[in-house]
């Protein structure tokens, strides 16, 4: 029995409404629609080539929405720039982890934290300090360039880069990818802490993701629809049928 | 480690110079304190060029058409209109900062290849403009009889105290570089040169950065462009053609992209070292541009570019003829 006060608390922190993506004539993204509250997970699960990185874009600024809404906490963001979008609260994590060759880990966190709107700022050592106790790896890399990590280093990187501009919604575009199974533990152990904390993600993976999450939903994209949009996960057989199914359809 | 490396090479570097500079009066040579100004005027134009395609990646070919508007708008406002030189100076840098935003913004929203083409095409047309606007630039005659910078009684018209100046306008360019690329602008310069989109994502204001970037670049061309015509007297097509703008890219790629001293180390070497060859005389080009090749092979990134690019000697040399250290052929 929520009061309405509870209700308030619980309210939909992003608001995705019909948001529809073309690239020129191509349908890249068909209208979708869904909410992420505070804390909780939404997954996009998809094959190649599904929309899923194309939404993220989206959400974050990088390519313009042909229809639909981008709500967060209340204000309609769907037209304005990627670089401002950070001030309101969306961080994205990048395909291919964001490498900037050329930056060390430190000057790439600093970019982070310098993303993050004035009044969210907090205090750069502590900010610092706060990812670096996340991520330990990072710590003895800080004078380093970024493009002398290791993949699993390097998504770190990008993740507490991410964190620093404190992002109520942290997008993540297939962390997993092309990493080794000891560092896609390490990387979703950090994620799940974070989301248990509080912190809402919307996450893109091809395939299922050892992440646990007490609210969560899952959506699953094939050309450009949604196919699946459930507040569970589906099972190896259901996603196999659902990657499998559309293509024959 | 190379990091490391290469800060302690750029305070050599930066000693060498601040010797050579105190130096050259010193030695009594005219020629000298003459070649020195222009690496200085040159020197300043590269550093602003660097922060441009050193720091935020952006290829610009419109140094020398900021220059034109700096050297023909002084000669136009002093000789025409009877303007003081400092007000000609200032106005022209004015309408080199206008002229920036007018063009930069439109092509800096673009991605690829747009701002070289467009600039690389506004070069050659300054060129041919002012080469053909009889009427407004004395076309192939240029503009003669620029009054000198003067502050009191102290006359920029003699070459010491011009020296000094044009030194002391080097090293508020240099100063300015370097404040700019331990800050947060540089880097989000580095950061945009290398990702536009990741770049965005941090809060990066890309399009108004890149602009930012090319703007100051076209400042401080301007006010060199100025300068330059203040100290010889003299404007005309030639100090903008399209081997000037080939030198500034010589200068800045042997100093290296992206480092601090060395488009003034890129600088000295091209204008001075042809001075050199000056027996050679008909040679004297092509004698200067294999250096150039060579030196560039083996350090792709420029004298004080990054070491990690830097390539040995011996690979220049044919498969058959690299012997490796156990005595084979490689």
């Amino acid at each position: 029995m929520p009061t309405q006060v509870g209700v308030e608390a619980a309210a939909d922190l992003l608001q995705v409404e019909q948001v529809c993506v073309h690239y020129g004539k191509i349908v890249a993204l068909k209208p979708t629609s869904f909410a992420v509250a505070r804390g909780s997970l939404v997954l996009v699960l998809g094959p190649n080539g599904a929309g899923k990185t194309t939404l993220l874009k989206a959400l974050a600024g990088s390519i313009a929405l042909r229809s639909g809404h981008v709500v967060l906490a209340g204000k309609d963001i769907g037209g304005v720039p990627a670089h401002q979008r950070v001030k309101y609260g969306i961080a994205l994590v990048p395909e291919g982890r964001g490498r900037l060759p050329g930056l060390s880990v430190k000057e790439n966190l600093d970019l982070g934290w310098h993303a993050a709107p004035p009044s969210r700022r907090g205090s750069y050592a502590t900010g610092l300090e706060e990812v670096l106790t996340l991520f330990p790896p990072l710590r003895e890399r800080l004078n380093q360039d970024c493009s002398t990590l290791s993949g699993g280093e390097m998504q770190m990187l990008a993740i507490a880069r991410a964190l620093l501009a404190k992002p109520t919604v942290l997008l993540l575009d297939e962390p997993s990818l092309g990493l080794a199974p000891k560092a896609i533990a390490r990387v979703y152990a950090a994620l799940a802490q974070l989301n248990a904390a509080g912190l809402a993600m919307v996450l893109v993976e091809q395939k299922a993701v050892p992440l646990p999450a007490r609210r969560e939903t899952t959506i699953v994209l094939q050309n450009g629809s949604v196919v699946f949009q459930q507040n569970r996960r589906p099972s190896g057989d259901e996603l196999a049928a659902l990657y499998l199914g559309e293509r024959a359809a | 480690m190379s990091g490391w490396i290469g800060r302690k090479l750029e305070m050599a570097a930066l000693v060498l110079v601040i010797i050579a500079v105190v130096a050259a009066p010193l030695s009594g040579s005219r020629l000298l304190v003459y070649y020195f100004t222009i690496t200085a005027l040159y020197a300043s134009v590269v550093i602003a060029l660097n922060l441009l395609l050193g720091l935020a990646g952006q290829v610009s070919f419109a140094q020398t058409t900021f220059m034109a508007i700096g050297g023909y708008g002084t000669a136009l406002m002093t000789v025409r209109l009877g303007l003081n030189p400092w007000l000609a100076t200032l106005l022209a840098m004015l309408l080199a900062t206008l002229a920036a935003f007018v063009i930069g913004r439109p092509l800096l929203r673009l991605r690829g290849h747009y701002l070289s083409m467009a600039t690389f095409a506004l070069a050659l047309g300054t060129y041919s403009f002012v080469t053909a606007a009889m009427g407004l630039t004395n076309g192939g005659i240029g503009i003669s009889g620029i009054p000198p910078l003067e502050i009191g009684d102290v006359s920029f018209a003699e070459p010491r105290t011009f020296y000094i100046l044009s030194w002391i306008f080097c090293a508020l360019v240099l100063a300015g570089y370097m404040l700019l690329a331990e800050s947060h602008v540089g880097r989000a310069w580095r950061a945009l040169a290398t990702g536009q989109d990741i770049a965005s994502t941090l809060g990066i204001d890309v399009p108004g950065l890149k602009l930012m970037a090319f703007v100051l670049a076209a400042i401080v061309a301007s006010v060199v462009g100025s300068l330059y015509v203040e100290f010889t007297s003299f404007v005309g097509p030639d100090l903008y053609d399209i081997n000037i703008i080939l030198s500034l890219f010589f200068m800045l790629f042997v100093g290296g992209r992206g480092s601090t001293v060395g488009p003034i180390i890129g600088a000295g070497i091209v204008v001075i070292v042809p001075q050199l060859m000056s027996g050679l005389e008909r040679y004297q080009n092509l004698i200067f541009f294999v250096i150039l090749l060579l030196l560039l092979l083996i350090r792709p990134a420029g004298l004080l570019g990054r070491m990690r690019e830097s390539v040995p000697l011996t690979a220049l040399l044919p498969g058959w003829l690299r012997v490796t250290r156990e005595g084979g052929t490689a």
